[in-house]
């Protein structure tokens, strides 16, 4: 899960609410942030679930706890001032980044721990809805350092725009040096990180001012640009492949810099279709029953309460029933629900009631079974399964339990089993397509080469080491939905220094005969096996494994200093 | 009168000397007795005051995995000697750094080392430099000569033993052995001859079918001596731990479920509204498999996951601002979960239309790509269930829960927020473990979203969980490392060791 860092004072002067260390990590809890430790400069470690994307900085967690604190009540939408800058979308037009979305904050009063708060948001917002900045970059500059020539109505402008990869250069943020957008992607670390959302492009995003390039996006910022705790006016920007996503993560990074004193103020955003403004503070609104949250929450609520509870959860209700012979009847009600612009985790009415719970305090809830009855049982397989393990185990084996994920060396090479041979155990395997570890590469084909790794590494342990494991297999089958063909096999090895084929043979005659099968056992060639001492495993006319002593070179590269022998067969020749 | 012995008893008597103390193993191989006879039938003698047994404390040694490895490698200051005397001349001041790197030894044997240096009087170690101040054989160090004599079985140095022990290089095993002798009153009984009595040490068949074992007197057995070890047969114990649960989901009235590992991210990931772009739907937490696109989804179904992705479900639901294709659906997977066969179930696909109520379980093996460590597998089993009615609450999601996991001792549960894509309200669940009384996390669960429900056709309220079953056996048992048990690392010791449990 995501983490969060904020600094407890920082979050202090923002609620204005004395807290010792402990009651706010429990209020926090109770928001849903799990503290995970503090660091070095004291500052909280906090794990979120990456739902309220609001909650990624101190600013946002801050109105949260005014609202758990009964400080805020309701939406507050903050006023913005009219335009005075426009962003033009010139040609070419960047059909891979087309979306664009800003806003203006005047007025803001910077320090360290503010700038290292808004840093934080920034790059969570990036790792989160931003999909690595796939989705949607956030720029965000000193305004007094973006120069233009104001138009009579007293406009100020900036483009956004394609060019070409080896022009122009600019000096990028942590530089001195001059760089083109090519070179950028080269040299520059946080370029190398990113190169892949750009890379081969023809044309690559960027907004210029009269000066020229200022922001590569979703690479990097100019020097010249950059925010400063001296900075007091700011252009946000942001691009990407989303426009719902950009303007939501917009108005996130908006109602922050607003927490800090900012003023804001409207940007046009001028296409070929015409000129829009952003932010976009606009209210969603949904409708929900009075009934259904009473079922999901399982308890009765008066509509004043839910109306309390909603404005208690930073939003807004309004009964949208009549009332019935001068009253509500709170079954029928519904309720309007106005949810605030920086909100992008309301999808539907449950997510509201969600909300309701949350702050009415689900811990207040008491729990009930429910009073629904059914009938439980396991499937046939299962059964069976349980059925055979039992015979087995009863026959002195030890039941084990090894990874489905293997490989081929393990699987193949060092069983002897190689291509060209029809041999049991010897199918074309699933693979992993971008394996993590070399040694957990395809799905077994066969169970015997885990048994074989687990003696190999209990050579230190007491002796007879008889062991079963009832598991799972899988090999390549076009005729599957899933074009894998998956199968569950029974193996048993019997490992102690005098341990032949017939010792096997005999706890298989007693396996089948426990299940009413016929068990014939016929000559046959297998190269994990010693030649003359090897049958196929045949159940009523059926071959269906394999039997014999396992071939020394075998157990020498498993380092194993006695003899073993071993049968493996499919579960379902039992069925 | 000549006394009477059964014959065991005889034949030990007779071997006794009465000058020399013989123990019982060589007892026993003179007289080809096995030596639980000869332990039964020395201390019935000694009760009759023919022999007396004298008991003489012997101590065993072996060698510790650390001592083992001195054995093969060289004692570390031994081999810090060694890399000192190579760097240059007796009594030269080195780098401390230098003489370690020069020695190879990894970080732990640096401190065993550096302690040990000085004691023996190798050198000295000062202010980051070390000097060697004598010749000598590293072979002929009396700690190193003992580790092999141990190995070996000879002759030990005695004057070393304490400190190897106290190193943690070697155990020590005390034992007992017991040697015997005549007395006076057994040499002077011996010499007026010795009868057999009638007493017996097996019962034949050929005695019971003749009848004549109504006459017979029994030898008497040490019947506290420790028998020879068995290793039975056992069940694996996560594997009883998934009995257990599924014994009680069972008895809860839970049908067990069953469907593929490998499997479309249409059931995997689309029907759980998971967006396409999610972050947890990268080849870097899941395992894509080397297959072609699945084939044969339902195509209503299909339609209909995606309109709810793209459009959302109800009059005021919304979608997600996420691609959706269905070529990302089509791509075969490990199934990083069990909600796959939810799903599967769910909508019908699996054994038909279901109609509430319902309460549907599984304990099967996901896959999550990731790293190994001692709390992470790359594949685990993960306890499914999910219960289907009408009008269901939180509250019956938490008295559900709170029975099941009354069964495994875990108590006062609490139910913190969360968030999930395919569940709201969302909760995980602490509880407070069994024995350290600590709060935990146990599972994660939620009412299934509207999202997930009306695309499968279900219109009723359906309230899910799951947790990972390596989680369960570590709180029963107590266990740090969950590769000592599950996989093929594990250590059979371990497992014939730890207690059963039902």
């Amino acid at each position: 899960m995501p983490v969060v860092i904020l600094h407890p004072n920082l979050l202090r002067k923002m609620t204005g609410v004395e807290t010792t260390d402990e009651k706010l990590k429990e209020d926090l809890f109770n928001l849903g942030l799990e503290f995970d430790g503090e660091d070095e400069d004291g500052n909280f470690q906090l794990e979120f679930a990456p739902d309220r994307l609001d909650r990624l900085s101190t600013e946002g967690i801050a109105r949260s706890l005014r609202y758990y604190y009964g400080q805020d009540r309701g939406v507050f939408i903050p006023p913005l001032n009219p335009p005075t800058w426009t962003i033009f979308l010139r040609h070419p037009i960047l059909h891979k980044r087309p979306y664009v979305t800003g806003a203006i904050a005047r007025g803001i009063k910077l320090d360290d721990s503010i700038l290292k708060s808004l840093i934080q948001l920034q790059e969570k917002l990036h790792d989160t809805i931003g999909r690595g900045r796939a989705k949607g970059s956030i720029g965000i500059h000193d305004l007094s350092m973006i120069k233009t020539t104001e138009t009579s109505d007293g406009m100020s402008s900036i483009s956004y725009r394609g060019t070409v990869p080896s022009e122009p250069s600019f000096v990028p943020l942590g530089l001195k040096e001059e760089l083109t957008p090519e070179q950028v992607l080269e040299s520059h670390p946080t370029g190398k990180k990113y190169t892949k959302l750009v890379d081969g492009d023809q044309q690559f995003p960027a907004f210029f001012d009269d000066l020229g390039l200022f922001s590569l996006p979703p690479i990097i910022n100019s020097a010249r640009t950059e925010v400063t705790i001296d900075s007091r006016d700011l252009l946000i920007e942001m691009t990407g492949t989303d426009q719902w996503t950009i303007d939501r993560m917009l108005n996130i990074i908006c109602y922050a810099l607003e927490a800090h004193g900012a003023t804001l103020e409207e940007i046009n955003i001028q296409t070929p279709d015409g000129t829009v403004r952003k932010p976009d503070f606009s209210i969603d609104t949904k409708n929900i029953d009075h009934a259904r949250i009473e079922q999901v929450l399982g308890t009765r609520f008066s509509p004043n309460d839910v109306i309390d509870l909603l404005e208690r959860s930073g939003l807004d209700g309004k009964a949208i029933v009549p009332p019935y012979r001068g009253e509500i009847s709170p079954q029928e009600s519904q309720y309007r629900v106005a949810i605030p612009p920086y909100r992008v985790d309301v999808l539907h009415p449950l997510d509201i009631i969600d909300d309701i719970g949350r702050t009415y305090g689900f811990h207040k809830l008491k729990p009930r079974y429910p009073a629904v009855a059914t009938i439980g049982g396991r499937t046939a397989n299962s059964s069976l399964e349980r059925a055979i393990r039992q015979v087995l185990i009863g026959s002195g084996f030890e039941d084990l339990l090894n990874f489905n994920l293997t490989n081929k060396t393990e699987n193949f090479s060092k069983m002897k089993l190689k291509g060209g041979i029809e041999a049991y155990g010897y199918h074309d395997p699933v693979e992993i397509l971008e394996p993590y570890s070399a040694e957990y590469t395809i799905i077994r084909t066969w169970v015997l080469p885990s048994l074989l790794m687990v003696l190999e590494n209990n050579t230190h342990r007491a002796y007879p080491q008889n062991l079963i494991e009832i598991g799972f297999t899988a090999k390549l089958d076009p005729t599957k939905d899933t074009g894998v063909g998956e199968n569950h096999a029974i193996a048993a090895t019997i490992t102690h220094s005098q341990a032949s084929y017939e010792e096997s043979k005999s706890k298989l005659q007693v396996l089948c005969q426990r299940f009413n099968k016929r068990l014939e056992t016929l000559p046959i060639s297998h190269p994990t096996f010693i030649e003359g001492r090897t049958a196929s495993i045949v159940i009523d006319g059926e071959p269906k494994g394999i039997l014999g002593e396992i071939h020394p070179e075998v157990l020498s590269l498993h380092g194993i200093e006695l003899p073993v022998s071993a049968f493996e067969l499919s579960l379902n020749s039992f069925i | 009168m000549t006394i009477k012995l059964p014959q065991n008893q005889k034949i030990v008597f007779e071997t006794i000397s009465l000058t020399e103390e013989k123990t019982f193993d060589q007892i026993s191989e003179e007289t080809n007795l096995k030596s639980e006879y000869i332990s039964g039938a020395s201390f019935a003698l000694e009760e009759q005051g023919l022999i007396s047994i004298t008991t003489h404390p012997i101590s065993e040694f072996s060698l510790t995995d650390e001592g083992s490895h001195y054995l093969q490698h060289s004692l570390p200051e031994l081999r810090l000697y060694e890399a000192v005397r190579l760097l240059g001349e007796l009594g030269t001041k080195f780098d401390l750094p230098q003489a370690i790197d020069k020695s190879s030894l990894d970080k732990n044997e640096v401190s065993v080392a550096l302690s040990n240096y000085a004691r023996k009087d190798y050198g000295t170690i000062n202010q980051g430099k070390i000097v060697s101040s004598r010749e000598f054989d590293i072979q002929s160090d009396p700690e190193q000569v003992a580790l092999t004599s141990i190995n070996q079985g000879t002759e030990i140095d005695q004057s070393v033993i304490a400190r190897l022990e106290s190193r943690g290089l070697i155990n020590i095993n005390q034992l007992t052995k017991r040697s015997v002798i005549l007395t006076k009153k057994g040499a002077s009984e011996r010499k007026k001859g010795v009868q057999i009595s009638k007493s017996i040490t097996s019962l034949t068949p050929q005695m019971l079918s003749q009848g004549n074992w109504e006459h017979l007197e029994y030898t008497t057995y040490n019947v506290e001596a420790e028998a020879a070890p068995h290793i039975g047969g056992r069940v694996h114990i996560l594997r009883e731990t998934a009995e257990k649960v599924k014994d009680t989901l069972v008895s809860m009235g839970f049908q067990e479920m069953e469907g593929p590992h490998a499997d479309s991210e249409f059931w995997i990931n689309d029907c759980l509204f998971m967006p396409q772009d999610h972050p947890a739907r990268t080849h870097w937490d899941q395992f894509a498999l080397s297959v072609p696109p699945a084939q044969n989804l339902p195509p209503d179904l299909v339609k209909k996951v995606q309109s709810a992705h793209l459009n959302g479900v109800g009059t005021d639901g919304d979608g997600y601002h996420s691609p959706w294709s269905e070529d990302v659906a089509l791509g075969v997977d490990l199934r990083g979960h069990t909600t796959s066969l939810s799903m599967r179930y769910l909508s019908g696909q699996a054994i038909g239309h279901l109609e509430p109520p319902q309460r549907f379980f599984s304990v099967e093996k996901v896959y999550r790509n990731d790293t190994l460590d001692p709390t992470h597998l790359l594949e685990f089993f993960q306890i499914e269930g999910w219960v289907m009615a009408e009008n269901l609450s939180v509250r019956d999601l938490m008295g559900t829960f709170t029975e099941f996991y009354r069964q495994f001792g875990i108590t006062n549960l609490k139910f913190k927020p969360h968030y999930n894509p395919y569940t709201e309200p969302s909760f995980e669940l602490f509880g407070e473990h069994p024995r350290t009384g600590k709060l935990i996390e146990i599972g994660n669960s939620g009412i299934f979203r509207d999202e997930v429900l009306r695309p499968l056709g279900v219109t009723c309220d359906v309230m899910a969980w799951g947790l990972a079953l390596e989680r369960l056996l570590m709180l029963m048992y107590g266990f740090e490392d969950i590769r000592d048990v599950h996989g093929t690392l594990c250590d059979l010791q371990l497992l014939r060791s730890t207690e059963v449990s039902y």
